[in-house]
């Protein structure tokens, strides 16, 4: 699902929240992402239109903070906190998922196999 | 089924050349007779029926022989108007001292000729000629169903004739020649009435003089699909003789051309089944030739490797046609039951045929294609549709194993051959079968057909021994080689030119080599062949290039495939076969053409490209020891005793500055305090050429890195990346002038940040290769310095523990090659130290010390923290952050010897002793058996590995070079996508 700038965005997306881990310092959420628009979107594997320079998740710490909210690798995050995460750099955000006095990070992802299982179910929309 | 008969007329016609003449004659006189013919009188003819169940609807004569020994071929020609069948008998001796010819004109129209020639009872040749006329073509209408007749001039006409055309052409072209490509297109195009312009007798001649009795298949083909097409319509609109001729085949024929069965399947006139009028096509499908193809190499990707070898267009479209077994079959069979219950004419003639079938020698044979299937059917496999016709004809029989063992030493060659095309049919993928084959002593036969003048005889040979040689079974391989197979299939290939036929020895060859005793064998017998006939000219490689010429690029056919891969096992049979093949002559400049015009041309995710890369990272192991001449490179330094490694490695860390410090790189010298003691390198020139290198001296020029740079940034193919990896590592190890050179120039060409953003693969043998070969580079004193500094925070990311684990799951022998990693760059050095414990690595660390269930990770592990807390700068750091001694002392009883220096004892199966002034790091050692543990079953568990493949070929979405750029003197690394964890 790319996003058009100027356009409406669509897209089936599910809420995800992520309670961060504290180690030592750092607060962790176990995943990591790429893309960015100043990224190549081309070497996204993820995406399915190559122009999409939206921010995906690609790698997920097993058992981690996001992998135990459900986040999955190849998601790609609409929001973060509110904050619209399909035009930003990949530095912004990363700076909004590392926000060090939030604790939580509220997350609004879509990913395929959502837009499939909406599809199949005709008109039924998931929870949100 | 028509086809059948044109293509066995046109071989045998082909030998009875002599005597064209005289059916001409002969025709002409039939010309009336022929018009009169009508479908009684055909059905007269229908006794010698086809043990097939299905009524044929060709036009042909059948000769045959009752007694076995009698060997029987058909050959037919047909034209539009007028159908020369000769069936040709001929025993043992042809020489001929005495003939009888009769000629025997039937009502029918038909007119038969039977030549006999007799030297002794026991050399016998019989020749029976029949010439049949009719006027089928131009009185065929449209079908019932709108389908026109193929033959006449009607709008099918023009497609089924250029079927057959381009069928014919193919056919002679692929023998004579492998590049037919140009003709094979020009006939494609042409009309029906183009190819029927020349006189078939011209045609049916040239076959002849290439592929004798199997030109008939070819030409079957193309007549086939006209057959097919006709048959609709033909019987309520064609009362006449040609329908009869028709329905009922000869059963020798059939016998002779088993795979001429297929032919039916061409019901529908669409693109597949034009493709299907293919010879080589068809083949492979009835006999799982393709799939077994593709088992040979996992990686193919496309089904049909052999396109791109032909770039006909037939071929083109054959991928799609050929694609599932499951799909032709219905196509196949579907007219043909079809076809039964409307039609009392055919059911018929099943009837009376039935008899017949029962009488034959070669009966089982006669039916090859459906006999395969049944008897798959049989055996437990895929059944198909036409099974259960053939089941309905409970008199059917296939042959047995024993029986078409025997077969293969039949007198007739079409017996032979296909007797071999039906052991390979019934060997894909059948262990069992296979194991027969070799307890009935099957496979010596088969080795034997190999030198067998004819084509389609030692083809079908060579398929058959392919899929036997396929598999884990290494019985069979042995068994191929005792009866001295691989210098038979060498052989063939100087012989013949034909590409398929190359592709089935190569591809015989991988099989072969993927088991280590035969590996020298074929180094033994065909190195150079293959090198010469193959590596070379497909590489683009020339010896003395044309100062006009422009260079040529490598040519990924499948024989380079299949030929690359039987090289890469073998060059992994240690160091004699090494040195083997770097003194083949020809071979490494032809791999290094090969590799260097893949890159140029940004192809290089394919399997060629693997195979050459492997090959020459089996090459480029231990070069420094093996090569000749290599004592002139040694180090001098690294000739000291053992003891003052320390000082030794810091002279060969300067020599690192090799190039020049540059402003640059002056930068990350600075308070490096070796850096002042160093004679640099950069007064040490290379070992000065006098001319260009070749051969085996390229392996390890400083050129070659940029290659592997190129392909370490541009590959997609886990595979690829790990030989290219794999090759710098083996160069950068050892005490040799050209490692340092290879060290340096791998830095100087920014290889490093390409290397470090490798450690992120998804891939863990990826990751393991490029931490040894960074290992290996950080022998020279800057590159440690740089990795230490950029790579660190990579290497350690790739360490379990916590909840940072990567999402990878590394092998311990991964985890192991980056402990031991580290272990080298904090060597000697407190700012790498330093570095590692900015990285976070010591809770890790630790972490796998205590806790790991791998002894071998502890050991290195330990060995890591023992180095750091010898750093006595660090230990106020290191107890700020809450760490104390305990946690830097190893945990079991593995009791390292701390050595002097506070170096730790090393884990020796993957650390490098350096005192030992070897030449590097047994890690390397370690690193070929697992080339050859993999190269080795590469080939023939390639398959078995597919899924792996689907993996390898993921793109590296996870790279990124942030912290690698500044590893680079100049940071004008283009932006990579970025990942980061959060």
């Amino acid at each position: 699902m790319s996003f058009v700038p100027g356009q409406p965005v669509t897209a089936v997306v599910e809420r995800i929240e992520i309670q961060k881990l504290r180690q030592g310092e750092n607060l962790i959420l176990g995943f990591s992402i790429g893309g960015g628009i100043d990224q190549d979107p081309g070497q996204n594997p993820f995406s399915e239109d190559k122009s999409d320079k939206g921010i995906y998740v690609t790698r997920i710490s097993p058992k981690g903070p996001a992998d135990l909210a459900g986040l999955k690798i190849g998601d790609k995050i609409m929001q973060v906190n509110g904050w619209d995460m399909t035009m930003v750099t990949h530095d912004q955000a990363h700076k909004k998922l590392t926000k060090k006095k939030e604790d939580v990070v509220r997350l609004l992802v879509t990913r395929k196999s959502l837009e499939e299982a909406v599809k199949q179910s005709k008109g039924s929309y998931p929870k949100h | 089924m028509e086809d059948y008969d044109v293509r066995s007329a046109a071989s045998i016609l082909a030998s009875v050349k002599e005597q064209e003449a005289r059916f001409e004659q002969l025709t002409r006189a039939l010309e009336e007779e022929r018009r009169n013919v009508n479908l009684q009188l055909e059905r007269a003819n229908l006794p010698p029926n086809p043990p097939t169940s299905q009524p044929l609807p060709w036009q042909q004569v059948v000769m045959q022989e009752q007694s076995p020994s009698n060997a029987t071929s058909l050959a037919m020609m047909q034209e539009p108007q007028e159908v020369v069948e000769e069936t040709v008998t001929i025993e043992e001796d042809p020489g001929t001292p005495t003939s009888h010819v009769s000629v025997v004109t039937s009502d029918d129209g038909t007119t038969r000729r039977t030549e006999t020639k007799g030297i002794s009872a026991n050399v016998k040749v019989t020749k029976m000629v029949k010439t049949v006329t009719t006027r089928t073509v131009r009185q065929v209408p449209l079908g019932p169903d709108g389908l026109p007749l193929p033959e006449g001039t009607s709008p099918l006409g023009s497609y089924t004739d250029s079927i057959d055309r381009r069928y014919l052409k193919n056919g002679s072209d692929r023998f004579i020649t492998p590049q037919a490509t140009s003709t094979l297109t020009r006939s494609y195009n042409n009309s029906y009435n183009d190819s029927y312009g020349e006189t078939p007798e011209s045609q049916y001649i040239r076959h002849y003089g290439l592929h004798d009795g199997y030109a008939d298949l070819t030409d079957n083909y193309g007549s086939l699909s006209r057959g097919v097409n006709y048959r609709p319509p033909r019987y309520p609109y064609m009362p006449n003789s040609y329908r009869p001729e028709n329905s009922y085949t000869l059963p020798i024929r059939k016998d002779d051309y088993g795979h001429v069965a297929q032919p039916q399947v061409p019901m529908g006139s669409s693109t597949v089944d034009l493709n299907r009028s293919q010879p080589e096509r068809f083949q492979p499908e009835p006999y799982g030739l393709e799939d077994d193809r593709r088992s040979l190499g996992p990686e193919e990707e496309e089904p049909y490797e052999l396109e791109p070898d032909y770039s006909t267009a037939n071929r083109r479209t054959l991928p799609g046609a050929n694609r599932g077994r499951t799909h032709r079959e219905p196509l196949r069979d579907g007219p043909r039951v079809r076809g039964y219950p409307d039609d009392p004419i055919e059911a018929e003639l099943i009837d009376e045929r039935h008899p017949y079938i029962h009488g034959m020698y070669s009966a089982p044979l006669a039916q090859p294609e459906r006999g395969s299937m049944a008897s798959l059917d049989r055996m437990g496999g895929r059944r198909s549709p036409s099974i259960d016709s053939i089941r309905k004809d409970p008199r059917w029989r296939d042959p047995d194993l024993p029986e078409v063992i025997a077969m293969l030493g039949h007198p007739i060659d079409p017996v032979k051959s296909n007797a071999a095309a039906y052991l390979q049919h019934l060997c894909y993928e059948n262990d069992k079968i296979k194991k027969d084959v070799r307890q009935l002593k099957g496979i010596p036969v088969l080795v034997g057909l190999l030198d067998h003048p004819k084509s389609e005889v030692h083809r079908k040979a060579c398929g058959a021994l392919r899929n036997i040689s396929y598999g884990k079974d290494n019985d069979n391989k042995v068994a191929i080689k005792n009866c001295d197979g691989i210098p038979a299939l060498i052989r063939l290939l100087r012989k013949t030119n034909d590409m398929e036929v190359r592709e089935l020895i190569t591809g015989t060859l991988w099989n072969l080599s993927s088991y280590e005793p035969l590996k020298m064998v074929i180094i033994n017998h065909g190195l150079q062949t293959l090198t010469n006939e193959v590596i070379i000219p497909h590489s683009g490689w020339e010896h003395e290039p044309n100062e006009d010429s422009k260079p040529r690029d490598a040519e990924w056919t499948t024989v380079f495939k299949n030929t690359s891969g039987c090289l890469r096992n073998v060059s992994s049979d240690g160091a004699e076969a090494r040195r083997r093949l770097r003194e083949c002559e020809g071979l490494v400049d032809a791999l290094l053409h090969a590799l260097q015009s893949a890159v140029g041309k940004k192809d290089m995710d394919n399997k060629s490209v693997e195979n050459c890369v492997c090959i020459m990272r089996n090459l480029s192991y231990h070069v420094h020891k093996e090569v000749p001449g290599a004592e002139k490179y040694q180090d001098p330094s690294a000739l000291q005793a053992p003891g003052s490694a320390g000082p030794q490695r810091k002279k060969k860390d300067d020599a690192g500055c090799f190039g020049g410090k540059k402003a640059k790189e002056e930068w990350f010298n600075q308070g490096r305090k070796n850096c002042e003691n160093d004679k640099s390198y950069d007064t040490l020139d290379l070992p000065k050429r006098t001319e260009p290198s070749k051969g085996f001296e390229l392996l390890y020029q400083p050129e070659v890195v940029r290659l592997y740079l190129s392909l370490l940034t541009e590959s997609q193919n886990y595979n690829t990346l790990e030989a290219a990896a794999g090759a710098l590592q083996n160069l950068s190890a050892g005490q040799w002038t050209w490692s340092s050179y290879i060290r340096a120039t791998v830095r100087k060409e920014k290889g490093l940040p390409i290397l470090v953003e490798l450690l992120r693969s998804d891939s863990d043998k990826v990751v393991r290769a490029v931490a040894i070969a960074l290992r290996n580079l950080s022998i020279d004193r800057r590159n440690k310095d740089l990795i230490g500094s950029y790579a660190m925070r990579d290497l350690v990311s790739n360490l379990p523990s916590g909840q940072q684990r990567p999402a990878k799951n590394l092998e311990e022998d991964t985890v192991v090659a980056i402990l031991n990693t580290i272990h080298e760059i904090v060597t000697d050095s407190s700012e790498n130290a330093r570095s590692l414990i900015q990285a976070q690595a010591i809770e890790k660390l630790v972490a796998i010390n205590r806790t790991s269930q791998s002894a071998r990770e502890t050991k290195a592990a330990s060995h890591v923290l023992q180095t750091v807390w010898s750093y006595k700068e660090l230990r106020n750091a290191l107890t700020k952050d809450g760490w104390n001694k305990s946690h830097f002392q190893p945990t079991v009883t593995a009791t390292p010897k701390a050595t002097k220096n506070g170096k730790p004892g090393y884990d020796d199966t993957t650390l490098p002793l350096m005192e030992k002034n070897q030449d590097g790091y047994s890690t390397i050692d370690q690193r070929d058996k697992d080339c050859k543990y993999k190269t080795g079953d590469g080939s023939v568990d390639l398959t078995e590995r597919e899924p792996l493949k689907n993996d390898t070929n993921r793109k590296h979405y996870i790279r990124s070079n942030r912290p690698a750029v500044s590893l680079v003197d100049a940071c004008d690394v283009k932006p990579q996508p970025v990942d980061s964890w959060v």
